[in-house]
């Protein structure tokens, strides 16, 4: 047998679940705590500065909770960052690996800041009130340069993913990290953090033991910290103009589900800078802590909302121009309309002996390798579903013209044959899985299923 | 000398081995620690190596996950299709040491915060648990990424644990050497008197990972390999080791613990070396873009701008009132 043109990779199954909800919901958790630990160690710099110069009770709110929510913040963040590495692997093996390959010096380099920013924080969290005010000033603005100096480099690494620029024509490591949308996302970020930091602030001096025009001043100051928020209509205007035409289109319309993240993202964003910018910073109100929590509340969901944009924004790819949502290289899928989707695939399927037919089982095994990454066949996004109202011809052109069907999806990486079997499995599961199921092979049925294949090529469906 | 031998993937290897020992070196007070600490809660002994190992083990493990990244991050490297395999077979299973490492690392705040003998006793025991699991996931990974050929019939089977005979003896040699490594680092803070309590905890530790790996032998499993020298090494400096431990129990007010700390990075450099030396076949032919990637000198400026922030800290924290 011809050597294997894909790595395969033993796949796993969420039940009702597909990937994207379980990446998307350790992302989302992830992304909000680390960047809460990176404003809120700007904030607590800012504080310490305010207190040092006679502010009254800024020393006493940075030895206050918010101080202990920030170790947690950055801790639980480490370990959820650990967790995407995990769950990444379980969701697309190859995307992490070709990311590592790529930028495993700068990855190191994110470390190193990290490394940094624990130590820093640790020191002032254990030893803070009994260091000098010089020591403590010093230490926080380690933390909080060393935090967003770590957000830097990922950013980069993640931004790539989406828009690799003049990587793509060899223009090297800088090029890819530098990218498109790096300056846009990583301003973003920044003002999302400080935001954050602001909210937490405003529930944490709620809090504290001080009569409410104590409390009040103490607001005015930390709300001040989500003024950046002003300019995130700008940031996110920059971001969608420089990320790919086709993306750009499912955020505005082209895909119902996607720009309604979009509106989500937008909607909670503009509520929650509308009551600060107007509310707290002009109108100088006082904001209470559970209309706070509220506001957090909200910009959690704008941040998962627009993390899912981000990670939707990519399809049909994992890494624009690279590798598909697939896990295949665009080369590769020329190869594999060749020598089939499984045909070298090493691993068997766990309930095999619940198909009736071989076919049935070839078509289980093409599901795994070529769907299973966004679909599932029952739960959410629910192949079988979006498919049950269709005729067996529109099946089989549509799965075969895949990338024309809908542009976000990466072209069919198989045979015809293969192809007959994803719609025969399609029909058998909308069918209840039947205990016998005829087999398909009507040799003029799949000289049509070959001709639809050689018509629509191998090129991306939107901008390659 | 071997594997220091100047291409990318001995790079690659000799930043994971030295990453990978510091992140042991962490792991080993935390693991250790703990097992300590909640003995002592049992007994109800007031002890000042358990005071002390209860107040700076939450500490111990944000360094160690920390420390924990960067061979993370070189193993993909150098083990890419091993280590993506073994995580997916061993999948929601092996993915439940992050949750276990978030109760463990609340627990320990709990056994640090509580005044109450049995909150901390439970929270001592919940934490040594999900450490445990962790120690017992790595080293099921670890050998699952090298039994290639168990890899189709454990998918086939949707087998999420990896019961061979040789997961348990090796988790038995890391616990041992885990006691020795906690014992080392307590005796920098702990009293003379109590550095006859830790010898004995050394001498016990280094007794199991020997009876373990005698059992590692007696099974056939790949343990022993003289990569290049290193076994040699490592059987000197643990001899040298012992001796400095059992100074120690005889003088414990005298320079044994130095000598003992020496041994006992010599002892932990060779050991890594030569737990590694079995697989080392097992590396990856490098792909081109990882060779070529660009980016080391990004990464040296930075690590040497570190070091020195980090001492900065150190020293700052040093000269910090005493509470």
């Amino acid at each position: 047998m011809d050597p294997s043109p894909v790595p395969y990779f033993p796949v796993n199954e969420f039940g009702p679940l597909m990937k994207g909800l379980v990446i998307g919901g350790v992302g989302i958790l992830h992304v909000f705590l680390a960047q809460f630990a990176i404003g809120g160690g700007m904030l607590l710099y800012y504080f310490e500065r305010l207190g040092q110069r006679g502010t009254p009770d800024a020393r006493t709110f940075v030895d206050s909770t918010f101080r202990i929510l920030v170790l947690v913040s950055f801790v639980v963040g480490a370990l959820t960052g650990v967790a995407m590495w995990f769950t990444t692997i379980q969701v697309g093996a190859r995307t992490i690996g070709l990311m590592i390959d790529e930028f495993h010096w700068l990855w190191a380099t994110e470390w190193v800041w990290f490394s940094i920013e624990i130590s820093a924080g640790y020191a002032f969290y254990r030893f803070g009130p009994r260091l000098d005010d010089r020591t403590r000033l010093r230490l926080l603005a380690i933390y909080a340069g060393a935090a967003w100096m770590s957000l830097f480099w990922i950013n980069g690494i993640l931004a790539w993913q989406l828009t690799p620029g003049a990587w793509l024509d060899g223009g090297g490591l800088w090029a890819g990290f530098f990218n498109p949308s790096f300056w846009p996302s990583l301003l973003f970020r920044t003002a999302v953090a400080t935001t954050l930091a602001a909210l937490a602030a405003c529930i944490v001096i709620n809090t504290m033991d001080l009569p409410r025009e104590r409390k009040a001043a103490l607001i005015r100051r930390a709300s001040r910290f989500a003024a950046p928020m002003a300019v995130m209509p700008l940031l996110a205007g920059w971001f969608v103009a420089v990320i790919p035409a086709d993306s750009r289109q499912w955020l505005m319309g082209g895909s119902m589900p996607m720009t309604m993240f979009v509106g989500v993202a937008a909607g909670a964003s503009t509520l929650i800078g509308g009551y600060v910018v107007v509310g707290l910073i002009f109108k100088r109100l006082y904001i209470n802590g559970a209309t706070a929590t509220l506001l957090l509340a909200l910009a959690f969901g704008a941040t998962a909302a627009g993390e899912f944009v981000r990670e939707g924004a990519r399809k049909p790819y994992t890494v624009r121009g690279v590798l598909y949502s697939t896990s295949i290289t665009p080369d590769e899928v020329a190869a594999l309309r060749q020598h089939g989707a499984t045909t070298h695939d090493p691993y068997p399927l766990r309930d095999e002996a619940r198909y009736p037919t071989a076919q049935l089982v070839l078509g289980a095994k093409v599901h795994r390798t070529l769907c299973d990454a966004c679909h599932t066949l029952h739960g959410a996004n629910a192949i079988v579903e979006l498919t049950r109202t269709w005729t067996d011809d529109q099946l089989r052109l549509n799965i075969a013209k895949l990338q024309r069907t809908k542009a976000f999806m990466p072209p069919f990486a198989g045979t015809a044959r293969d192809v007959e079997a994803m719609v025969q499995l399609l029909r058998w599961e909308a069918a209840d899985a039947p205990a016998s199921w005829p087999t398909s092979e009507d040799p003029v049925t799949l000289a049509q299923i070959a001709k639809w294949l050689d018509e629509v090529g191998t090129s991306p469906g939107g901008a390659p | 000398m071997w594997p220091f031998t100047g291409s990318a993937p001995a790079a690659w290897l000799v930043l994971y081995l030295v990453t990978f020992a510091l992140h042991v070196v962490f792991i080993s007070y935390v693991l250790a620690g703990t097992g300590y600490a909640l003995v002592q809660a049992l007994r109800r002994k007031d002890d000042p190596i358990a005071d002390r190992a209860r107040d700076l083990l939450p500490f111990m493990l944000g360094l160690g996950i920390t420390a924990g990244v960067a061979p993370l991050l070189f193993l993909q490297l150098l083990y890419q299709r091993q280590f993506y395999t073994a995580n997916l077979l061993l999948g929601p299973r092996w993915g439940a040491v992050v949750p276990a490492l978030i109760v463990g690392f609340y627990a320990l705040y709990l056994a640090k915060a509580t005044t109450m003998v049995r909150w901390r006793r439970l929270a001592l025991a919940t934490a040594l648990v999900c450490f445990t699991f962790v120690a017992w996931s790595w080293s099921e990974l670890h050998l699952v990424m090298q039994d290639q050929p168990a890899w189709r019939a454990m998918y086939a089977a949707g087998d999420r644990f990896y019961a061979q005979a040789g997961v348990l003896p090796r988790l038995l040699l890391w616990l041992g050497a885990m006691a020795t490594l906690f014992a080392t680092v307590a005796a920098w803070w702990a009293a003379a008197g109590d550095r006859r309590r830790l010898a004995v905890i050394a001498l016990a530790g280094r007794l199991v990972s020997a009876i373990a790996v005698g059992l590692l032998v007696a099974g056939d499993a790949a343990v022993i390999t003289a990569a290049h020298g290193w076994l040699y090494l490592l059987i000197a400096a643990i001899a040298i080791e012992l001796a400095a431990w059992i100074w120690t129990w005889l003088a414990p007010g005298g320079a044994g613990v130095a000598l003992v700390t020496g041994a006992g990075t010599a002892a932990l450099l060779a050991g890594v070396v030569v737990r590694e030396a079995p697989r080392l076949a097992a590396i990856e032919a490098p792909r081109t873009s990882a060779v070529e990637a660009s980016g080391f000198w990004v990464f040296g400026l930075t690590a040497l701008l570190g070091v020195a922030l980090i001492t900065w800290i150190v020293r700052a924290i040093r000269s910090a009132a005493p509470s």
